[in-house]
């Protein structure tokens, strides 16, 4: 493969770039693979790529309907973070935080990972303790945080509203300073790019029609480009779970719906870090390119459309002019809506299945991006080897029917409340 | 400056009405009516800005809302604002403006190095490098591409300009008022309709302001400013200029932002600088009309280079020649309309057509003026940096695959007309599956999926006379099937000359040995050897080439770019072009201010704020208030330096000592009413309450279906079939709809009426062992004895004439209780309250002794209670009814909810009784242990015991109930504190309840 | 914004409903024995597909009563909407 650098940036512009090569192949699918993964989005890719690297297999399949990247890891807002409290979720997303680090370097491609550190901001002193809460649980799990008051927040994010003229005033926030941003469509290529290259064949426009099941076990999957003998399929769906579970019989504890973001126009660089607001639910960030990079509440019902409606925006923007009043002269450029799989937790399912050959990666909820490499590490683990790892033991499917709950924020079921 | 570019005889601007303004520090004047952009034109004024990644010069391109280059930093009113389209921003007295994206100057720009390293940065180079070393990304190379990108400059000040909602509802929207808007907006209005007509600029008439038609025996702008003022009359019509209708949403909701003032120098007083619209129309007629299509050859984003449409828009609006020497380039008879328009005022063009030999009624008119024609000529490239100064021509063959000889043209400036796409956004956006229409190479729209309907340049219909025909149908047809009315306009004679075919040629090839830059996304610089690069590399979706290349993701959203992309693809990829695909469109058509998306929920008004009645009494008294949800509560009355925690100190030890009242307004208060009042009850609390006596009170805990606790608090049987719930602040409005599904959809048989009563009640918490006596006084004529309200009891009262509520309840853990009187009478209850309160020493108490005061009780509340735990969790266990099923119950049989070592609430003292413990902080055996240091519990309320005088905690506990006795440490990373700590019970002052009942 | 004609006031915009989820789960009777796997389904699993979707609204700025609407979750078009009594079939 050829590697990517700046002096072959150089080399192949005195050829004027026609020589590079296919970032990824275009194969037909073959009768038989060793693995299937089912959907092409980040985790699959990454999945795929995992099982290559680090379980030597490399018959593998990623089949998706569309093409690559064009699920949620095309149309998030790009935040990378471990500020969880409970400690399934906090291991799990550190350990993430490692692999992301050293993401670019591992992929040879630009994945932008900029750790410019996120501000979670806090309106009372009952707000603050509960932040406190989350801060210590992280810290004494070896997370980078930092409680900070309201002069420390002012010092690093000026242009929030500290007027007297103001609702919820800010009283002081928690910070991850090693949290960040990276390129999200990089991420799904840079994985396309080097799972291609080990084997994995990166099948687009191939549609799931149905399962074949032997005795209990799978045997294969049939798609609208054939049928395809494998023992080993692992679902990676996000928003289209519910649509595969039915097709398998199986009802999961996870509802599908719609969640928008949308981006200003561009402009000089004014806000370094990303910032989410203590009084309601809306997170921002500015991009490279200059464009600030907002989202907020789900639309509130389930959906499988891709376009949401203005109160929610709207709704999400009051917030946003809330805490940061100069967006007010900015202008709203672009909006789109992504599907979330959410679980009935607020937490996500990397499991095996009661169907032998049977893995499911679903539930990621707004959490999905950030959890890219860790979830391709870790469900290629459950693949490869058959059994969870212990990062994602946590995130087993019967814990809704034991009891042992991951909810970050204590809403329980009503997934739609955000 | 004078206005060497502006003409004496035409255009639309009024020339008594003078106005200066300031491009980049220097003066200039223009015209009442001009755009930013017409008055730079007419003082010459080419070069605008810098473009997003080479820095090229840019000028002007379009003349409206689908401008790539021309954008601007505004400066009104004292105020900034970044990238406005000079096209789009009326001009007016004061305006000032400079360019974005350039330093030091527009004329003199670093930034520009970028377009004489343009061979090494090819569409998605960045993902190719700046990897090494590793963290040079974030703290080199990042930083550096940040600082050039981005366009103009956000000022952090905030808005002071003020924007406004309006909700409306109509019988026909209709989106822009060309010929098909005035057509079916007149037919329609005529028959009785309702209807709005809106148009995004300035002036009403579209393509008619440029025309040379003839309608009935009338111009087309003398037409449109006919049914203009006819519109105008009528009282069933709303006609709105500068109103772009941005978004098509779901059930036929469309929003609208109208530019109130931005026209003018500031906004008038009481005005709105903008106002949205939300729409609920029956019908939408869409007569957004079509854009024109650049043609795509050499250096085609120097500055001068512009679509054929604008040049004739700056001639017949605003007396402006974009040049003296034009060359129009085009596919179709849109170019000699321009040279027609030129020639007209004097200024000859040379018209380059690709086509072989063209024939139509407006070519015979050019080459009846002695236009020069050039057919089956392309330009090449265009020559001049700052400015087009000439330009390389040449012929093409007839396959258009070969150049002829290179000959050079001199020109300052080239028109250029691709043909026309129709602007489908809206339709799309309803969720209309557009179609290709080959005819005209573009996307219309299909079947429609809600009530609308595309009419005119924006249905691909680009005749006047069809399009006026099927409008005027159109508003008829959907006027009478909502009004039922039959009034029939009669239709005007149309005269316009008939055009030929348009030539499908529009990306001129590059010719041998030259390696121009041909864009296709002017802002976002994105050439045609980019698209080539990504498909060569594998992105062969068009998502996947947008998405690589940038293609169509600048501010004016591809409007003029998206077509030749997909184009392109599909002449590369051999597909036709709807195999190719098309991004679908999404609201909003155009960039649209988030301030106006916002409206008056800004500032202190951003959230409701609710108050009790006896606020202003809280703040004449020095109350230090704490935002608890949307309400404001007194946290404590500052007397004399106290900060809160000598403060709250103070009042709690006053209630343990004398007597203290709280203000209890902001908790839940539900009513219910029905014979099965109590059978409701016993299903949604854990605990019996079949056999509540009336007037007796009784706490109870609620769970959600997991089995989570979901409220507590206590219910009052007030008469035989009448209850009081009270329920947290936070989980009221919940609560309230918890028991609304349960009675309307689980169990329709229970006879039974809830309603919200918080408002309705104003309640005052009096606590302390003097607060009988204090009652006593308040209440002569009620025995209010430990045997006459009984703890848990009930009684009504006779306060100083009104009538009030008395529940003996406590949550301080005081002999302690609850008078509640209707809100108008809250401030007076309160008032008499401190009043005979003072013999007792009462003093009011905030939140913040209240909890002091719950947590050395041990009684749990939302830091406890926050959404995760179980009834036994916070030793409610005894609450849980073995007899009866209740909401949630099933649940609690789960495995983690049953184990052994289950987390318990339980009591944390530092064994030095004197070091603080902050909230949020974890328990843990071994305070050196290694990282990931395994948590125990955490610590979930503190306060300083006033019955001890020394620190006290609670804490979910794992094991709980068999760590009483323990020694742990607490920790707070985050505040450095390792502190060695007991554990104890969770009730610490009064463990066996004796003091409410007393 | 979602046009929602409540069966009791008639047509109102999406602002005035609360979302209440999946209409056809129906909560087991008290009292009754039930699975582990009849419970969880009820509590946690939903079928939540694409297409035709039976849903429960709260008119809750309105006539604060539930209703039952059948919408397209992959369209959002609504083909009608009942009181909280009527039969969903």
């Amino acid at each position: 493969m050829q590697k990517y650098s700046i002096f072959n940036l150089i080399k192949n512009a005195f050829s004027n770039h026609i020589n590079w090569d296919l970032a990824w192949k275009d194969p037909t699918p073959k009768k038989e693979y060793d693995v299937v993964i089912i959907g092409g989005g980040g985790h699959g890719l990454a999945t795929a790529y995992y099982l290559a690297k680090e379980h030597n297999i490399t018959n593998v399949a990623i089949i998706e309907k569309g093409w690559i990247g064009g699920g949620n890891v095309g149309r998030n807002t790009t935040i990378i973070r471990s500020n969880y409290m409970h400690d399934d979720n906090a291991l799990f997303s550190e350990f993430g935080m490692d692999l992301w680090r050293k993401m670019s370097q591992d992929l040879n491609y630009n994945v932008m990972f900029s750790p410019r550190g996120i501000i979670n901001l806090a309106h009372s002193d009952a707000q603050m303790n509960v932040y406190a809460r989350r801060g210590n649980s992280m810290r004494l799990n070896g997370i980078d945080a930092v409680l900070l008051n309201r002069e420390q927040v002012k010092e690093v994010i000026p242009m929030a509203d500290f007027s007297d003229n103001v609702r919820f005033p800010i009283f002081g926030g928690l910070m991850q300073p090693s949290a960040g941003t990276a390129r999200h469509d990089a991420v799904a290529w840079g994985y396309a790019r080097q799972a291609d290259s080990m084997g994995v064949d990166i099948i687009q426009n191939c549609e799931v029609t149905g399962f074949d099941l032997e005795g209990g076990k799978i045997n294969g999957v049939r798609t609208s480009r054939g049928n395809i003998k494998v023992k080993k399929i692992g679902l990676c769906v996000a928003g289209s779970t519910n649509i595969l579970a039915e097709k398998l019989n199986m009802t999961l504890p996870v509802e599908t719906h719609l969640l928008q973001a949308c981006v200003s126009e561009p402009v000089k660089p004014v806000l370094d870090k990303v910032v989410t607001f203590g009084a309601g639910h809306f997170y921002i960030s500015q991009s490279d390119k200059g464009e600030m990079v907002m989202g907020g509440d789900l639309d509130g019902y389930n959906s499988y459309a891709q376009r949401g409606n203005l109160p929610t925006l709207q709704h999400v923007l009051t917030e946003g002019i809330a805490m940061m009043p100069f967006l007010s002269k900015l202008k709203m450029l672009r909006t789109w809506g992504g599907i979330m799989d959410m679980s009935m937790d607020g937490s996500p399912i990397i499991d095996k299945t009661h169907i032998e050959g049977l893995y499911l990666n679903c539930g990621w909820c707004y959490g999905g991006f950030k959890a890219t490499p860790a979830s391709g590490w870790t469900f290629a683990h459950t693949i490869a080897q058959d059994r969870v790892h212990k990062l994602n033991a946590g995130y087993s499917l019967n814990r809704f029917n034991t009891g042992h709950l991951l909810d970050e924020k204590g809403l329980g079921t009503k997934t739609w409340i955000s | 400056m004078t206005q060497n570019f502006r003409l004496k005889n035409i255009g639309l601007i009024d020339r008594n009405k003078k106005l200066t303004f300031k491009f980049n520090g220097k003066s200039y004047y223009g015209y009442k009516g001009d755009t930013l952009a017409s008055a730079l034109l007419a003082n010459g004024i080419h070069l605008i800005g810098r473009s997003f990644k080479y820095h090229r010069p840019r000028g002007f391109f379009g003349a409206g809302v689908d401008e790539p280059y021309a954008i601007v930093q505004l400066y009104r009113n004292g105020e900034t604002e970044p990238n406005i389209k000079a096209t789009e921003q009326e001009l007016f007295e004061g305006l000032e403006a400079t360019s974005v994206n350039c330093w030091p100057s527009v004329n003199f720009d670093i930034g520009a190095i970028n377009n004489l390293l343009k061979m090494f940065l090819p569409a998605g180079f960045y993902y190719k490098t700046f990897m090494w070393p590793k963290s040079f990304w974030y703290k080199v190379y990042e930083p550096f591409i940040r600082k050039a990108a981005g366009l103009g400059v956000a000022s952090t000040r905030h808005d002071k300009e003020r924007y406004e909602h309006k909700y409306e509802y109509c019988d026909l929207l209709i989106a822009g008022s060309g010929p098909s808007g005035l057509a079916s907006a007149y037919a329609a209005a005529k028959n009785g309709a309702r209807v709005i007509l809106a148009e995004d600029k300035s002036r009403f008439g579209g393509t008619l302001l440029t025309s040379e038609v003839k309608i009935g025996n009338k111009s087309g702008k003398e037409w449109a400013d006919g049914i203009i003022s006819e519109l105008n009359e009528m009282p069933n019509v709303v006609v709105k200029n500068r109103s772009q209708v941005f978004g098509y949403y779901d059930h036929n909701m469309l929003v609208m932002s109208e530019k109130v003032s931005d026209h003018l120098p500031k906004t008038k007083k009481f005005h709105p600088k903008q106002r949205l619209w939300y729409i609920r129309a029956k019908e939408v007629l869409i007569s957004s009309g079509s854009i024109e299509r650049p043609l795509v050859f050499g250096n085609n984003d120097t500055p001068g280079v512009m679509l054929s449409s604008a040049a004739k828009e700056y001639l017949k609006i605003y007396g402006v020649l974009v040049g003296r020497k034009p060359l129009i380039f085009t596919n179709n008879d849109s170019g000699y309309e321009t040279a027609i328009e030129f020639k007209k005022n004097d200024i000859h063009s040379v018209v380059l057509d690709t086509r072989k030999d063209p024939h139509s009624e407006i070519i015979d008119e050019a080459k009846n003026l002695g236009i020069d024609i050039k057919n089956s000529y392309v330009v090449v490239a265009a020559q001049g940096y700052k400015k087009v100064k000439s330009a390389d021509i040449a012929k093409i063959s007839d396959d258009k695959t070969k150049l002829g000889s290179i000959e050079n043209i001199i020109c300052d400036c080239i028109c250029v007309s691709g043909f026309w796409t129709p602007t489908i956004h809206l339709a799309s956006q309803s969720g209309n599956k557009t179609k290709f229409n080959e005819d005209i190479d573009a996307f219309v729209p299909g079947i429609s999926k809600q009530n609308e309907k595309t009419l005119g340049a924006a249905n691909g219909v680009y005749n006047l006379d069809e399009t006026l025909k099927s409008s005027f149908e159109t508003g008829y047809e959907l006027s009478k099937k909502i009004t039922n009315n039959d009034n029939k306009v009669s239709f005007p004679n149309v005269i316009e000359k008939k055009s030929s075919t348009h030539d499908k040629f529009w990306c001129v090839p590059l010719p041998k040995g030259k390696n121009y830059k041909r864009f296709l996304d002017f802002q976002n610089d994105v050439a045609v050897s980019d698209v080539e690069i990504a498909l060569k590399e594998g992105y062969r979706s068009i998502e996947h080439v947008k998405r690589y290349t940038t293609l169509g993701m600048a501010t004016d959203q591809g409007k003029t770019s998206n077509l030749n992309g997909l184009q392109l693809v599909s002449s590369i990829e051999n597909k036709i072009v709807p195999e190719v695909g098309h991004t679908t469109f999404r609201p909003p058509y155009t960039p649209v201010s988030i301030g106006v998306i916002v409206g008056r929920e800004v500032g202190k008004h951003s959230k409701p704020t609710r108050k009790s009645p006896m606020h202003s009494w809280h703040e004449k008294n020095n109350a230090v208030f704490v935002d608890a949800g949307v309400w404001l509560r007194p946290r404590y009355y500052n007397q004399g330096n106290e900060n809160l925690f000598e403060g709250s100190k103070r009042e709690a030890k006053n209630v343990r000592t004398n007597v203290g009242v709280c203000d209890v307004t902001t908790l839940g208060k539900i009513d219910i009413k029905g014979p099965d009042a109590a059978e409701l009850l016993n299903r949604i609390y854990t605990n019996a309450w079949l056999k509540l006596p009336i007037g007796k009170a009784r706490y109870g805990v609620m769970l959600r279906e997991d089995g989570i606790v979901m409220d507590d608090g206590t219910t009052t049987r007030i008469s035989e079939n009448h209850y009081h719930m009270t329920t947290t602040t936070a989980q009221a409005a919940n609560v309230l709809s918890h028991l609304e599904y349960y009675l309307q959809l689980v169990w329709p048989e229970l006879n039974v009426n809830v309603v919200s009563t918080t408002e309705q009640w104003a309640g005052a918490a009096i606590a302390g062992p003097k607060s009988r006596d204090l009652l006593q006084k308040l209440f002569p004529n009620s025995d209010v004895s430990n045997d006459g309200l009984p703890f848990m009891g009930y009684m009504e009262g006779d306060l100083f004439g009104i009538k009030a509520r008395i529940f003996r309840i406590s949550f301080s853990g005081e002999l302690a209780y609850e008078v509640n009187v209707e809100s108008d009478n809250g401030n007076f209850m309160w008032e008499k309250i401190i009043e005979v309160g003072q013999e007792f020493k009462i003093q009011p108490y905030g939140t913040e002794a209240l909890s002091t005061l719950r947590i050395e009780m041990g009684h749990v509340a939302g830091s406890e209670l926050d959404g995760r735990t179980i009834p036994y969790d916070n030793s409610l266990e005894g609450l849980l009814s073995k007899k009866k099923d209740f909401i949630g119950k099933r649940s609690l049989t789960r495995e983690a909810f049953i184990a052994e070592d289950r987390q318990k609430v339980v009591g944390v003292v530092p064994l030095d009784k004197k070091t603080s413990i902050p909230e949020g902080s974890y328990l843990v055996k071994d305070s050196n242990a290694p990282l990931p240091n395994p948590k125990l519990g955490y610590i979930s309320a503190s306060c300083w015991s006033v019955e001890y005088d020394n620190p006290f905690s609670l804490a979910i506990l794992k094991d709980g109930k068999n760590m009483i006795g323990e020694k742990l440490f607490v920790m707070s990373p985050l505040k450095n504190k390792v502190i060695p700590v007991e554990i104890v019970s969770s009730h610490y002052v009064d463990p066996k309840g004796e003091r409410v009942r007393s | 914004m979602l046009h929602i004609k409540c069966p009791h006031c008639g047509m109102r915009s999406q602002n005035e409903f609360s979302y209440g989820g999946d209409a056809s789960v129906k909560r087991p009777k008290l009292n009754q024995e039930i699975s582990d796997q009849d419970w969880d389904n009820f509590v946690y699993n939903r079928k939540s597909l694409r297409g035709k979707h039976l849903e429960l609204w709260h008119h809750l700025s309105g006539c604060r009563q539930w209703i039952k609407v059948e919408r397209d979750t992959s369209t959002h078009e609504i083909f009608r909407t009942m009181k909280a009594n009527e039969d969903n079939s």
